[in-house]
C-alpha cells in the first residue's frame, strides 16, 4: 500500500513536468505536420475557406510536372555534390588541423566562423563576391591576367547551381570538421608509429588506419550533411530566387514558392509530404547503417 | 630525420594559412565594406576603406526599421531560449528518471519531430497560426522555436542525465523536499554544461533564422535583422554598403559569442553529431 501511494505521488510529477512539452510540441509539430498530409489531398489556396477534396491529383501532379522534376533533380545534385565536396573539404580541414603545430586554436575558429552565419548573410556576401561587374572572383581573374574565365556566375544556368553549392561548401566544412577532428583525436597515436617502423608510408597510414577508424565520424558527417542538404532555402533566397528561370530550384524552394508565391497550398504540402518521405528514407536508413556499425564493435 | 620533420611542419602551415586566408575572406570582405561607401565598393572590391566611412550606419539606425528589427531579433531569441530551459529539462527529467511504458512512448513521440523538416509541416501552422490569433505576433515564433526544439533538447537532456547519480535526489526526497524543489535545486545546477550547449545551438539557430519570421510576424512592421536585411537587398539593391553595415550588426554579436563560449559550441556541434 506505501509502494501504492508513493507511486502515485511520483507519476504525479512526472505528468506534469512532461505536460508543456507535449502540449506545445503536439500542438505546433504533430498537429500541423498531420494537417499537411490532409491538405495534400486538396487543392486549396491557402486563403478560401472552401477546402476542396481532390483525392491523389496532387500526387499525380508531381509524378508528371517538369518543374518538379527538375527540382526533384537540382535536390538530388545539391545532396550528391554536396555532401562530397563538405565531406572531403571537412575532412581535408580535419586533417591539417591535427597535424599543424602553431596557432592550431586560432585555424579552428576561422574554419569554423561561417558555420555561425545566417545562410541569408552568406547568400549576400557570395552573391556580391561572384557579381559579374563589381564581383571580387571577376576582378580576381582579370587582374591575373584571366579574363577570358570570367562568368556570370549566378546568372548563368550553367554556373548558377554549382556556385550556391561552392559558397555552401564554404559556409557548412567548419562543423563537419570539428567533428571529425573529434574522432581523430581519439585515434591511438601508436598505431600509426607502428605502422610507419614496418615502412608504411603517409598516404598508406591515413588510408589503412585512419580512415577506417574514422567510419563513425564519417557515417554521421555523410547523414548530417545529406540531410542539411536537403533543408538548404536561405542561400537560394537571396542569391538566385530559384533562378534563373528554374535552375537552382530545390524541393523546399518549390514548396515555399508553389504554397506562397502561386497560393497553391494544396500541391505545396503534396511536395511537403514527398520531402517528409525522403527525410524519413535517409534517418530510417541512418539508423540501420548505425546500428550495423555498433554490432560490429 | 629532425630537419625533415621541420620541412614537413612548415609545409602543413603553410597549407593551412592559405586555406584560412580563403575561408576568412568573405567574412573580412563583409566588415571591411561596411566602412566603404557605396561608389568605393564599385569601384575596387577589394581595396581598403580609405577612412572610417560610417553613414551607412548612421542611415540604417536612423532612417531605417533596423533598430526595431534588431530588438526583435533579441526578444525572439532571448525570450524562446528562456522557456525552453524552463521546459525542456523539466520533460526529460521526468522521462529519464521514470521508465515506464508510458514516459518510453513520450520520448520515442519526441524524437520523431526531429524527423520532420520545418518545410513539412509550415504551409498548415501558418493557418493555425492565424486561427488561434497569433499571427502577427512576436509569441507566435517563439511557441513554434519552442516546439520545434524539444525533440532535440530531450534527447540531449535525457543522455546527460543518464550520467547524473539519483543517490542525492533520493535523499532529499526522504527529508521531504518536493519533487520540483528537488530538481531545481539540486538536478538543474548538474545540468550547466549541457543547458550552455543548448543555448548556444539553439540561439544561434533563432537569431538565423529567415523564413519563418518572415512569414509570420506582420507586414508593414519591423521583423528581424535577417529578414529586414533579406528586404533591403531587394530594395535597396544599390546600397551595398548600407546592407554590409547592416550584415556586419548582425554577424559581430555571433563572432563575440562565439570567442567568449567557444567550448560550448564546439560540445553543442559534437553533441548535435549524435541526433543525427
Amino acid at each position: 500500500m506505501n509502494a501504492s501511494a508513493k507511486k502515485k505521488k511520483w507519476s504525479d510529477y512526472v505528468f506534469w513536468f512532461i505536460l508543456p512539452a507535449l502540449v506545445v510540441y503536439t500542438a505546433f509539430v504533430i498537429v500541423p505536420t498531420l494537417s499537411s498530409v490532409y491538405l495534400s489531398f486538396t487543392s486549396w489556396d491557402g486563403i478560401s475557406t472552401k477546402i476542396n477534396y481532390i483525392g491523389f491529383d496532387n500526387f499525380i501532379e508531381i509524378v508528371k510536372s517538369p518543374r518538379v522534376h527538375n527540382a526533384l533533380k537540382n535536390t538530388l545534385i545539391f545532396a550528391i555534390v554536396l555532401v562530397l565536396l563538405e565531406n572531403i573539404v571537412a575532412l581535408g580541414l580535419a586533417v591539417l588541423m591535427d597535424n599543424v603545430r602553431w596557432f592550431r586554436n586560432f585555424f579552428r575558429s576561422i574554419f569554423y566562423f561561417p558555420v555561425l552565419m545566417s545562410g541569408i548573410i552568406m547568400g549576400f556576401i557570395w552573391m556580391i563576391i561572384l557579381n559579374y561587374n563589381f564581383g571580387v572572383i571577376n576582378q580576381l581573374l582579370e587582374m591575373t591576367g584571366l579574363g577570358f574565365l570570367k562568368a556570370d556566375w549566378l546568372g548563368d544556368p550553367d554556373y548558377a547551381l554549382i556556385s550556391i553549392i561552392l559558397s555552401t561548401v564554404w559556409k557548412a566544412a567548419g562543423y563537419y570538421m570539428v567533428i571529425y577532428l573529434a574522432g581523430l583525436q581519439g585515434i591511438p597515436q601508436e598505431l600509426n608509429e607502428a605502422a610507419s617502423i614496418d615502412g608504411a608510408n603517409r598516404w598508406q597510414q591515413f588510408r589503412h588506419i585512419t580512415f577506417p577508424l574514422l567510419a563513425g565520424a564519417t557515417t554521421v558527417c555523410i547523414m548530417l550533411s545529406m540531410i542539411g542538404s536537403l533543408k538548404i532555402f536561405d542561400q537560394i533566397a537571396v542569391m538566385t530566387d530559384g533562378g534563373p528561370g528554374f535552375a537552382t530550384e530545390t524541393l523546399t524552394y518549390i514548396i515555399y514558392k508553389v504554397g506562397f508565391g502561386e497560393l497553391r497550398q494544396g500541391f505545396g504540402t503534396a511536395l511537403a509530404i514527398v520531402l517528409f518521405l525522403l527525410t524519413l528514407l535517409i534517418s530510417l536508413i541512418q539508423m540501420k547503417v548505425l546500428r550495423k556499425r555498433e554490432v560490429q564493435m | 630525420m629532425k630537419k625533415d620533420i621541420k620541412l614537413n611542419d612548415i609545409i602543413i602551415f603553410a597549407v593551412t594559412l592559405i586555406l584560412a586566408v580563403i575561408f576568412a575572406f568573405p567574412i573580412f570582405f563583409n566588415i571591411m565594406s561596411a566602412f566603404k561607401s557605396n561608389g568605393e565598393i564599385m569601384r575596387d572590391a577589394i581595396a581598403f576603406p580609405k577612412g572610417f566611412y560610417l553613414e551607412s550606419f548612421k542611415y540604417l539606425l536612423t532612417e531605417t526599421k533596423y533598430p526595431e528589427a534588431m530588438l526583435n531579433s533579441t526578444i525572439l531569441t532571448v525570450c524562446s531560449i528562456a522557456v525552453m530551459i524552463l521546459v525542456i529539462p523539466m520533460a526529460a527529467y521526468a522521462i529519464e528518471r521514470n521508465s515506464s511504458k508510458w514516459t518510453n512512448g513520450i520520448f520515442t513521440y519526441f524524437l520523431f519531430g526531429m524527423m520532420i523538416p520545418f518545410q513539412v509541416y509550415m504551409i498548415p501552422l501558418f493557418k493555425q497560426l492565424k486561427m488561434i490569433g497569433l499571427f502577427g505576433t512576436l509569441t507566435g515564433p517563439i511557441l513554434v522555436y519552442i516546439s520545434g526544439s524539444i525533440g532535440f533538447g530531450v534527447l540531449l537532456f535525457t543522455s546527460f542525465l543518464k550520467g547524473i547519480p539519483r543517490e542525492i535526489e533520493e535523499s532529499a526526497e526522504i527529508d521531504g523536499c518536493t519533487r520540483t524543489g528537488i530538481f531545481w535545486k539540486i538536478v538543474f545546477p548538474l545540468l550547466g554544461p549541457v543547458t550552455a550547449s543548448m543555448v548556444v545551438l539553439q540561439g544561434l539557430g533563432i537569431w538565423n533564422d529567415f523564413l519563418m519570421p518572415m512569414m509570420v510576424l506582420p507586414t508593414g512592421q519591423a521583423k528581424t535583422m535577417i529578414v529586414e536585411l533579406f528586404y533591403y537587398v531587394g530594395e535597396f539593391s544599390s546600397r551595398w554598403d548600407m546592407i554590409f553595415a547592416g550584415t556586419t550588426m548582425s554577424l559581430v554579436p555571433v563572432l563575440i559569442a562565439f570567442l567568449a563560449l567557444q567550448k560550448y559550441f564546439v560540445k553543442g556541434v559534437s553533441s548535435g553529431a549524435i541526433k543525427g
